[in-house]
């Protein structure tokens, strides 16, 4: 094994070749007198849209699934910039986004892009041998080794050398400090913001515990650490890594989990992960470490499950297909296992655990992100360019299985286009983008840029809410969307808006999703339509507002915003409350109808597709807002 | 300045670079004729296999170490050799793609190293205008309607001296924006009401009701400030890092551009 590290050495040294480094241009004083200049608004008066989850050709799967687009031209593709993708074809953003967040896996970063360098004399393990042969040989093979890298990573049973944490750091080191001083360039104070962060993959038997760690820091701080892989370890011990950063350097970070679809119920269990009951001290480390879930994302959406919420007839997105098993299938999902898996039970299991602790360690906001290996952070269904190199636009990808050589019932036309996140800052900066996260004060979308405003309260009146001062009013009379309302014996009152995407398709509907624990510390959850699109012509039949129509056009990919509205609003006063209750609210807005990329890649490659997946060519996507709570007087801070 | 220009062409630096990586390969003493039968491993050579092996463990290698490394290297080298001679290098996927990297590498390696002047930057600039010129400020003020029939009832009270501040109906949307660059102006508006703003001139009062995405408006363009280019001392990094990118990627086309062209390319149907 000593001269399987040997060679990875030596392979660096031989990259090395390539050009002496540049020096690091990041000044961070510069940066700080940038950032300084950069006016700050007295409260968040616009949404800042970004990926908080994408991925480069430094991480070990996206490299090996062909991957070539580095941190540097994810940047220019973020800010808006035509960039080639891997497979040759140019790509370009619609918009631009105004932030983003590279996060490459820590577990042996930058490894493929080194095994594949490697002058294959100089690699003597026969396994890394192998993947690099298979990475050579064609992109199917490069996909198959990445696979086996995967599975191989996931039973703990990866190549010493690529486990090794002194090899690791070494190795480590000089991606981490290139890809800072990339970030560093690229970061623009107010106009375009870089944040750094890294993916920590713990998975346990395949159970996806997967987190965005993210920093609020430059390189002055951030060189200062290496990522934190998830190999034998657990998250407290991420945790701990965390505050260690932060007393170390006096900067900040924070973790995002995802993929709890993925998790086979582990990623929100109501107990310790070891099964005994949860102690307040984990679910206030796990709350103070973890204040954003990202719940929907490429591979699937998180939000809910019919099986869960079999009254809402909504809670189906983004199911199909991820909610068989956990992430490489090697483990099928079981009902029991649901509630550990999504985000409304995980909020509910929150208000359970604090009424028996004192202690909500579910209490997170919510974004949505890519997830994408390409290099490239595309979320809009008409410019999707799949979720790793392998399923870049080609005619196959609708159909072709995701766990490659299985049929087990994961398919290409499961995958998402991806999700956003939006972000009520005051500013466009690393500081005031990493805060809003910090507080809360963010929606997930699945893709399209609706504007999501959310206030609640006690004293907010009509009067108030059709004013033009009443975003003043929600921040000074009451807290935004992320915040914790202290019980006053009164109902409360939000106010909610809702604005299309300004390129995008209409608004079904504004619902409150509301949980609340009763006397006995049970759950439960109710869907509340709030607003709705010309409530004239759709009457509430049976507690419910009919569905709103389609207009897409199956042979075409096609829709139209003949219906649905362009601006939903709503003073809504909680019909339900009662006094002392535990209770969350979110909103969701969902939009009208419009083609899935599965239904565009259906008419550009003039695809022949099975009536179902045609059937499932259609969605109504929509925007999750992060809870507000309402707390008993005591609990609320 | 002649030799400036002379210094600045992708095909000198491709030639020059090759040389280098030959006067490395000569001074190293690796011999440039694989079919010779000796090898020779100099004090150097060995030096920098010990410095590979305390670079991966921490430590200088044991004399018994230093020994296996040396032995696996000649190892190495005798099959190396021996396997060019039998042509193993031919058709090889691999050895084909790594040579035609390397190539790349070298062909690209002088920009990475090299320092652009301010001069050459300043001129990259002004040939890219496009690139970095700044988007126009404009600062507006905005009344938001979900309706055509309010907005120009609104536009009738505004024409009647009615305060703008008491009008519109309540929206997310802000009713000023003050010296937002326009692609704000777009994400929070859309393009068509925008570009309507394009078209009106500052001071000209309310106009309206003019049609978004998002519904209809009545808008009073109080400035726009013309963008223009930064200087380049406010932007040199990312012009410097623009500037790199594409000529790493112009040398590398370039080089192959003239390795290809000496040669004819003959495909059977």
């Amino acid at each position: 094994m000593k001269m399987t590290r040997i060679a990875l050495g030596a392979a660096v040294a031989a990259l090395a070749l390539a050009g002496c480094d540049r020096s690091a241009s990041g000044d961070a004083k510069a940066e700080e007198d940038a950032a300084a200049k950069v006016r700050v608004a007295e409260y968040p008066e616009r949404v800042y849209w970004g990926d908080t989850h994408l991925h480069t050709d430094n991480s070990i799967d996206a490299f090996g699934f062909g991957a070539r687009l580095g941190p540097e031209q994810a940047l220019r593709f973020a800010r808006g910039e035509k960039v080639i993708a891997s497979t040759g074809t140019p790509a370009q953003l619609a918009r631009p986004l105004d932030f983003l967040i590279i996060a490459d896996h820590a577990e042996g970063l930058g490894a493929t892009r080194r095994i594949f360098d490697a002058p294959r004399l100089l690699i003597r393990d026969a396994t890394l041998r192998r993947w690099h042969d298979m990475m050579h040989e064609s992109p199917e093979q490069s996909q198959r080794a990445v696979a086996e890298l995967i599975t191989d990573a996931a039973n703990g049973k990866l190549p010493a050398s690529l486990r090794d944490p002194a090899a690791r750091r070494r190795a480590t080191q000089d991606i981490w400090t290139r890809h800072l001083e990339t970030l560093d360039r690229f970061n623009e104070p107010g106009k375009f913001t870089a944040l750094a962060g890294f993916e920590y993959s713990l998975m346990p038997g395949g159970n996806n515990l997967h987190r965005v760690v993210v920093f609020r820091d430059g390189i002055e701080r951030t060189s200062k650490v290496l990522p934190f892989p998830g190999i034998d370890n657990t998250p407290e011990q991420l945790w701990d890594y965390m505050d260690a950063y932060e007393r170390k350097t006096g900067g900040k970070v924070l973790a995002m989990p995802h993929n709890a679809n993925l998790s086979n119920g582990l990623m929100f269990t109501l107990g310790m992960p070891d099964g005994k009951p949860m102690t307040a001290e984990y679910a206030r480390r796990r709350a103070a470490h973890e204040p954003v879930v990202e719940a929907t994302q490429i591979k699937g959406d998180s939000e809910s499950h019919p099986f869960l919420s079999p009254n809402d007839e909504f809670a189906s997105f983004g199911v199909a297909g991820w909610d068989l098993g956990n992430l490489p299938l090697t483990a099928k999902t079981t009902p029991d296992m649901y509630g550990g898996n999504y985000v409304r039970e995980a909020l509910k299991r929150g208000l359970t655990i604090e009424a028996r602790t004192g202690v909500n360690p579910y209490q997170f906001g919510l974004v949505g992100g890519t997830d994408s290996h390409t290099g490239l952070a595309t979320a809009d269904e008409d410019n999707f360019f799949g979720k790793h190199t392998g399923v870049e636009p080609s005619p196959h990808r609708v159909m072709d299985p995701v766990n490659l050589g299985t049929d087990a019932g994961r398919f290409g036309y499961h995958y998402l286009a991806g999700g956003y996140a939006g972000v009520w800052a005051r500013a466009n900066t690393r500081a005031e983008i990493f805060d809003a996260l910090a507080r809360r004060e963010v929606y997930a979308s699945t893709g399209p840029r609706m504007t999501v405003r959310l206030f609640g309260g006690f004293d907010f009146t009509e009067k108030d809410f059709d004013g033009s001062g009443w975003v003043r009013a929600g921040y000074t009379r009451g807290v935004p969307m992320g915040g914790v309302l202290a019980d006053g014996g009164k109902a409360p009152v939000f106010m909610i808006e809702a604005m299309k995407d300004p390129r995008g398709a209409n608004l079904d509907r504004v619902q409150v999703v509301k949980g609340w624990t009763d006397a006995s510390g049970a759950a439960h959850e109710k869907v509340f339509d709030v607003a709705w699109s010309d409530p004239d012509k759709r009457h509430v039949t049976g507690g419910k507002v009919p569905a709103v129509g389609d207009t897409v056009d199956r042979a075409r990919a096609t829709y139209t915003n003949t219906i649905g509205a362009q601006q939903l609003r709503k003073l809504w006063r909680d019909p339900e409350y009662r006094a002392g209750q535990r209770a969350f609210y979110y909103v969701r807005v969902i939009e009208i109808p419009t083609p899935r990329w599965v239904l565009y890649d259906a008419v550009r490659y003039r695809l022949k597709l099975p009536p179902d997946v045609i059937a499932g060519g259609v969605s109504q996507e929509r925007a999750y807002s992060s809870p507000i709570w309402l707390e008993p007087k005591a609990a609320a801070r | 300045m002649r030799w400036r220009r002379v210094a600045r062409e992708p095909l000198v630096h491709f030639l020059l670079g090759g040389l280098a990586i030959f006067a490395l390969f000569a001074a190293r003493g690796e011999p440039a004729d694989p079919s010779s039968r000796t090898i020779h491993l100099t004090r150097e050579d060995r030096g920098r296999l010990a410095v590979t092996f305390e670079a991966t463990m921490e430590r200088p290698p044991t004399e018994a170490e230093l020994a296996v490394l040396t032995e696996r290297w000649v190892h190495d080298e005798v099959l190396y050799r021996e396997a060019l001679r039998l042509g193993l290098d031919q058709d090889d996927p691999v050895i084909r793609r790594r040579l035609g990297q390397k190539m790349d590498v070298i062909a690209a390696s002088a920009v990475d190293a090299e320092e652009p002047s301010d001069a050459e930057l300043a001129r990259w600039l002004a040939s890219h205008r496009s690139r970095f010129a700044r988007d126009p400020a404009l600062s507006f003020d905005q009344l938001y309607f979900t309706d055509q029939g309010a907005a120009a009832r609104a536009m009738r009270a505004l024409r009647g001296g009615a305060d703008w501040r008491e009008l519109g109906s309540a929206s997310a949307l802000p009713r000023s924006l003050d010296q937002a660059s326009r692609g704000d102006a777009v994400d929070q508006f859309g393009d068509g009401l925008v570009r309507s703003l394009d078209a009106l001139a500052p001071g000209s009062g309310w106009q309206g009701p003019l049609p978004s995405a998002l519904g209809w408006h009545l808008v009073r363009l109080r400035a726009r400030t013309d963008g223009g280019l930064p200087p380049l001392a406010q932007i040199r990094t990312r012009v410097e890092d623009d500037w790199r990118s594409e000529t790493e990627h112009a040398r590398q086309e370039a080089a192959y551009k003239v390795l290809r062209d000496a040669y004819r390319v003959e495909i059977d149907q």
